[in-house]
């Protein structure tokens, strides 16, 4: 009798702990952030050097993607959500878009098709599925059939390129036939970096690594151009709440907004807001 | 088997029982006190005992009810706006359920119109593709371990099997992105086979035959543990017998034990396609996530090339919109509404199929 009861006496307390620990946990304030897997990189590096500074404040970071982020804020399951798209008339009312950051979409190739430049009617060739060749492509060096690698819907990136690069025309293949859709920026990579006749669009930050990326327009795909205004591809991350951002929420916003390590991280890889 | 024939004398339990509940005590009470009063007059830590592992398992049950319930509810705005042709054909399915994103929190009725045929095909085809290639396969090396292997060779390779059969899901799918996948479309997949579906689909390598041919090195290892654990278990005097009739090795056993154990080779296969079907994140990042219908006219290796979606992936492919939108929400819940109907399914079909075979049951 004795041991079973000492074990049921160790398991109820296990049990007893495990309940009551994330509540004592819980008194310092939590930030819960999630959303878009684009400005994922910077909202980490900012909340890390935040929690730094302010020892009281603690985040819980996700990804998922812009819808993610934006239907959970929206429910409240989270305290901000990350967003890398303008906000849409399909948004549910009552979020408060906070810029805090700009940065640029790159339409990018493998490395072993190193694509110096595309014009804006090529680019918007190639997504809609009327150029289906590399050989039509002048500078190209890959051969055979273009393989468009795209995002899911519920991507903001996808939503960008679609209004910045390809005027307002939806990404689509060959006789509206259906083309590969990653879940996420890095998969998006990823599948691009493995396969020399593929083509997509990724943010500055995928982008600066393991793929070439494509001057449009004559312009450059750089931090430089992006920053001096001369490239077409820029956009903006938001952080989102809904309603007007209070307590930990504000205080955070208002740091990347006014700050000088924050505008110091965001000017590594991204354009700060002026 | 007689079942009374193993069993220890009734005696035996009784006697063991403390003092102060002697064996006339029980018996008395089932007599004239009916069973509920003996069960009253039991000693109180088995009552506790009883209670408390009767709760635990009603629990189970009410799980299994609760969920079924929950997934159908939700489901059914979609159901009964589509009716049976939810599972036909018709438009794209990725584009109707894209399109659901963005609809309102009122969806009016066309708001829910989806057409789930490539979902339900992709599902089919990539199971059924991996059961052909698992079932022949675990069949043979389990043989091959219980009765033609020495036995350290068994020991070494069991121990691996039950190692690969406890490996998380998502780093087959890792295995199979950064491996596979790329090899597919760079090495296998020709520019010709490539150019003659263009305006069709996308060759990129994520295809439905990579996602079976993983799903079939995900469930084998099942397979074969269940069924090489059955094999063990047929008694020897069977084998012996018919080796004692002077047939050799192999006929003996696809004669005696792989027939005794028919029904664990059912309730095998029956685990292993559950465990396909429900498959999601490793399919989501190998099959091309692509609701197209592959086409065997095509040529048999261009169609093993072409991409797929099943219900489980799109799931996960969608989870994203999720919580934004009824329509889309109640699209995916009767995508797992389906799925936990063909699980129940699977477990009454095996136990149906089980049923005319058990007499040649070796093990129960």
């Amino acid at each position: 009798m004795q041991p079973t009861r000492r074990v049921a006496a160790l398991l109820a307390a296990t049990f007893t702990l495990s309940i009551t620990l994330p509540a004592v946990a819980l008194a310092s304030s939590t930030l819960s952030i999630s959303g878009a897997t684009a400005s994922f990189p910077l909202v980490s590096l900012l909340t890390q050097r935040y929690a730094k500074l302010n020892k009281k404040v603690k985040f819980k970071l996700s990804q998922g993607g812009t819808q993610v982020g934006i239907n959970e804020v929206a429910a409240g399951r989270v305290s901000v959500a990350d967003v890398s798209r303008d906000p849409l008339p399909a948004d549910p009312a009552g979020l408060v878009f906070y810029p805090i950051a700009k940065y640029y979409l790159c339409v990018v190739t493998n490395k072993s098709n190193p694509l110096a430049n595309l014009t804006q009617a090529q680019v918007e060739a190639i997504f809609t599925g009327k150029v289906t060749e590399w050989r039509g492509v002048p500078g190209a060096s890959a051969n055979g059939p273009i393989d468009v690698i795209s995002r899911n819907a519920a991507a903001g990136t996808l939503s960008n390129f679609q209004t910045l690069l390809i005027g307002g025309k939806k990404v689509s293949g060959p006789k509206g036939a259906p083309i590969a859709e990653k879940p996420s920026e890095g998969l998006q990579r990823q599948a691009i970096e493995k396969d020399p006749n593929a083509i997509g669009f990724l943010s500055g930050y995928f982008a600066s690594q393991g793929v070439n990326d494509v001057g449009f327009g004559g312009v450059g795909c750089t931090l430089a151009n992006a920053d001096s205004g001369q490239y077409a591809g820029v956009a903006r991350f938001y952080e989102v709440t809904k309603g007007k951002a209070k307590g930990a929420a504000a205080s955070f916003i208002n740091w990347i907004d006014s700050s000088r390590s924050a505008k110091q991280i965001i000017s590594t890889q991204w354009i700060a807001l002026k | 088997m007689d079942r009374t024939q193993i069993a220890p004398p009734i005696k035996a339990p009784l006697a063991s029982l403390p003092a102060q509940t002697p064996p006339s005590r029980l018996a008395r009470g089932r007599v004239d006190g009916g069973p509920l009063l003996a069960r009253l007059r039991r000693p109180w830590s088995d009552r506790l005992a009883n209670l408390a592992l009767g709760t635990t398992s009603l629990l189970t049950c009410l799980t299994v009810g609760a969920m079924v319930a929950l997934v159908a509810v939700r489901a059914w705005p979609t159901l009964t706006h589509n009716g049976l042709a939810w599972l036909g054909s018709g438009g794209e399915v990725d584009r109707q359920i894209e399109g659901m994103v963005a609809t309102s929190n009122h969806p009016s009725a066309s708001a829910y119109h989806v057409r789930a045929w490539p979902l339900l095909y992709g599902t089919l085809l990539s199971t059924g593709l991996a059961l052909a290639v698992a079932v022949p396969f675990s069949l043979l090396s389990s043989i091959f371990i219980v009765e033609f292997a020495p036995k350290l060779v068994r020991k070494v390779i069991s121990l691996l099997v039950r190692l690969l059969a406890s490996v998380p899901s998502v780093i087959y799918g890792l295995v199979g992105i950064m491996v596979l996948v790329p090899f597919v479309g760079n090495h296998l997949v020709t520019i010709p086979e490539k150019r003659s579906l263009i305006g069709t689909v996308e060759l990129t390598g994520a295809s439905v035959g990579v996602a079976a041919l993983i799903l079939a090195v995900m469930i084998t290892p099942i397979m074969v543990a269940l069924i090489s654990d059955a094999l063990a278990a047929v008694p020897n005097a069977w084998r012996e017998g018919a080796l004692a009739l002077g047939v050799h090795k192999l006929r003996a056993t696809l004669a005696v034990s792989l027939r005794a154990i028919r029904p664990a080779i059912v309730a095998a296969t029956a685990l292993a396609c559950a465990r396909a079907l429900g498959e999601a994140v490793m399919i989501s990042m190998v099959s091309g996530s692509t609701s197209f219908a592959p086409n065997i006219s095509h040529g048999p290796l261009t169609f093993l090339a072409e991409p797929v979606r099943t219900f489980a992936s799109s799931i996960v492919d969608n989870h994203e919109g999720f919580g934004g939108a009824p329509a889309l929400d109640s699209t995916l819940y009767s995508f797992a509404l389906l799925l936990l109907f063909s699980a129940i399914v699977l477990s009454i079909g095996a136990y149906l199929i089980k049923l005319p075979l058990r007499r040649y049951q070796a093990v129960r």
